[in-house]
């Protein structure tokens, strides 16, 4: 059990470490504070939709058609007729959100009645909805050629979430704040080699496992103890749970999993402590892209490409699912993708760290 | 069978040959001292030996056990004070000894008795339960000591065991480093002549990588060189006596009217004699046997190392 030895001390050295141990919780606490409190996004790039024209007029066609003129509006194809087959496309995750255009629409211009328009999204990421429904107000008055009555209704899938807004930054935060794990980890194990206590270590007759495992095992009371104080949070800010909140702590925990491993990569290559706070270079980038703070509708399609490859979008995406009340089962590619990342993030720092222990 | 021994131990880093080919060996209970300039590679010595560095070519070995072959049969015998105090920061005295102790396969009793001996030896049971961090360097060095003793290893390595201690605290280390004389064998690094002298058993000075002497203090001293020292008290020394004296003999030293001379079969009586007839008052004169400083200089030269 030596490895428990160096996993205690370590762990004592982060405890006891006030200032690595505030930042560890603090810093995703205050990002939870903020982003739950007050919020504001602007879209940068093209808006992927998909329509459902129940009208069938020409009115109706020429506004998709004018829809589709619109630089920050991108139409997905086919245009449904019928509800029931986006409804089924959004469930199935293949998108976010779709516009209705009801029965009744050529009829309601021509008498000038008040028009009414539907946006369809996914409870689990209402900021889309809030970010979509200016532009097609705005592009539904100019098309129409009248001020309103045009009224735009949202309207989200999942109707037990009593703040969606919480239930949207909750889970992203929550990794985020997994992610720090990242930079205390990697500076927690350059720092030790940098000031030697690592080679005092190895002159010790502790074999290469106890390392490794004494230097991740500390962590993981840290991310279960991180996880528990941001749903705790997250819940007394509004987060509902809809689905299973077992399913989201094992999303959580197996992200923790990658954050160490990436740590320990990280933390074997830096020459010291002092350039730990390299890894924020890699991290705030990795959790905008990843949908952490914002959706990542609308991003350029190749940061989505990266951003899908890496194991955090899949952790926010379905974390966020299966609070929201997505089955385990819809989540499971989300929750290979993130056991695969694990493995392999474990397998290189362990392949690297056991280098450093002989030069 | 020896404790430490080596054979054409060499390690090269990039090309630069820091240790050449060093033949050593240590017998057990023997305390042997590693004495050379900055960079000489006492400590890249003791790193192989300690298996953190693997050997580029020749081989070491620890009470039988190859450093390279089974460096955990190697680890489980030894004992290290690194060079630099190198503790757990945020740990207790205590907490410090436990994890080394337990690594070592040392039970909570074992370590609970080792410690209490070792913290009241050091002077270190008053603040045991303080964080180390807060302490002065002195303490940190005694229980970096300590940390190394904890496991009561069979070798123990001692790297610049002294290195930065006030007076009081370097001779409380010299008196437990010469308590463990016989009991332990000790492979000890330092800058300090009279360290090496006073405790060693046995002395090897190395320089650019390679053993250059080795023997008692007293043998280096008298026997390897031959060489004695006269000081004499004078008035009226002239720069002209002091460089015929310089082409004469093999050192010479002033310093306010005492005139140092080191040479191999000194003749009082010449030297003496020489400077009367050069008009040179001598008020005393007086043989001495050279110290370990004037060895180390003799061998290791006086051109500055980085």
């Amino acid at each position: 059990m030596k490895f428990w030895e160096i996993g205690k001390r370590n762990l004592k050295e982060i405890y006891r470490n006030r200032v690595v141990l505030g930042f560890l919780l603090g810093m995703p606490l205050a990002f939870m504070l903020v982003f739950c409190s007050a919020f504001a996004g602007e879209q940068a790039s093209p808006i992927s939709m998909s329509i459902v024209d129940e009208d069938q007029s020409q009115t109706s066609a020429a506004f998709i058609q004018y829809l589709g003129s619109i630089d920050a509006i991108e139409l997905n194809e086919p245009i449904h007729s019928e509800e029931s087959q986006a409804q089924e496309d959004l469930e199935n995750g293949k998108i976010s959100f779709y516009l209705l255009i009801p029965s009744g629409f050529q009829a309601a211009k021509q008498a000038q009645q008040t028009i009414n328009l539907e946006l369809v999204y996914k409870a689990a990421d209402p900021m889309l909805g809030l970010q979509v429904k200016p532009i097609i107000e705005a592009v539904g008055s100019e098309f129409l050629g009248v001020a309103p009555p045009l009224n735009v209704e949202l309207k989200g899938t999942e109707s037990k979430i009593k703040n969606e807004t919480v239930n949207f930054f909750a889970p992203g935060i929550a990794v985020f704040g997994l992610m720090i794990l990242i930079a205390t980890g990697a500076g927690m194990i350059a720092g030790d080699r940098e000031k030697g206590f690592l080679a005092r270590m190895l002159t010790t007759p502790a074999k290469p496992w106890d390392f490794i495992l004494g230097y991740s095992l500390p962590f993981i009371p840290v991310l279960i103890i991180s996880t528990l104080i941001y749903l705790g949070v997250g819940i007394g800010l509004g987060l509902t749970i809809v689905g299973n909140l077992g399913y989201a702590f094992l999303i959580f925990f197996l992200i923790g999993l990658c954050s160490i491993g990436i740590a320990m990569i990280v933390g074997t290559l830096l020459k010291s402590e002092s350039q730990a706070p390299i890894c924020w270079v890699f991290i705030v980038p990795m959790a905008m892209i990843s949908g952490a703070w914002f959706s990542v509708e609308g991003m350029p399609s190749a940061v989505k490409s990266v951003a899908e490859a890496l194991p955090f979008i899949h952790a926010i995406d379905a974390s966020r699912a299966v609070i929201n009340g997505s089955s385990f089962s819809a989540v499971m590619p989300d929750i290979y993708w993130l056991i695969g990342w694990a493995v392999v993030l474990f397998a290189t720092g362990i392949m690297l760290f056991r280098r450093t222990m002989v030069s | 069978m020896n404790a430490v021994q080596t054979f054409k131990l060499t390690k090269e880093f990039d090309g630069l040959v820091a240790v050449n080919g060093v033949d050593l060996e240590i017998k057990k209970g023997e305390l042997f001292s590693f004495l050379g300039p900055n960079g000489a590679g006492k400590t890249t010595t003791i790193r192989m030996l300690c298996c953190l560095l693997k050997p580029t070519k020749g081989s070491a070995s620890i009470l039988g056990y190859d450093v390279v072959k089974t460096p955990f049969a190697v680890k489980r015998v030894i004992g290290v004070s690194p060079q630099e105090t190198i503790l757990s920061e945020r740990l207790n005295c205590w907490e410090n000894l436990a994890l080394i102790g337990k690594i070592h396969g040392l039970s909570s009793n074992e370590v609970k008795t080792r410690s209490q001996e070792l913290l009241e030896t050091m002077g270190l049971m008053e603040r045991s339960k303080d964080q180390v961090r807060k302490f002065s360097g002195g303490m940190k060095r005694r229980l970096s000591i300590a940390m190394a003793l904890v496991s009561n290893p069979q070798v123990l390595f001692l790297d610049e065991p002294t290195l930065g201690l006030d007076p009081q605290s370097r001779r409380a280390v010299w008196e437990y480093i010469a308590g463990l004389k016989g009991k332990k064998t000790i492979l000890l690094t330092t800058h300090y002549m009279e360290e090496a002298d006073s405790l060693s058993d046995r002395i090897g000075i190395i320089d650019e990588g390679g053993v250059v002497a080795l023997g008692t203090a007293q043998e280096l001293k008298a026997n390897t060189f031959g060489m004695r020292n006269m000081v004499v008290s004078t008035e009226h020394l002239t720069a002209e006596v002091i460089a015929d004296l310089h082409s004469k003999y093999s050192r010479v030293a002033v310093s306010k009217g005492d005139l140092k001379i080191s040479h191999k079969d000194l003749n009082f009586k010449e030297i003496v004699d020489y400077l009367h007839s050069r008009g040179v008052t001598v008020y005393s004169a007086v043989l001495e046997q050279p110290t370990l400083e004037d060895v180390f200089i003799q061998i290791t030269g006086k051109k500055l190392r980085d």
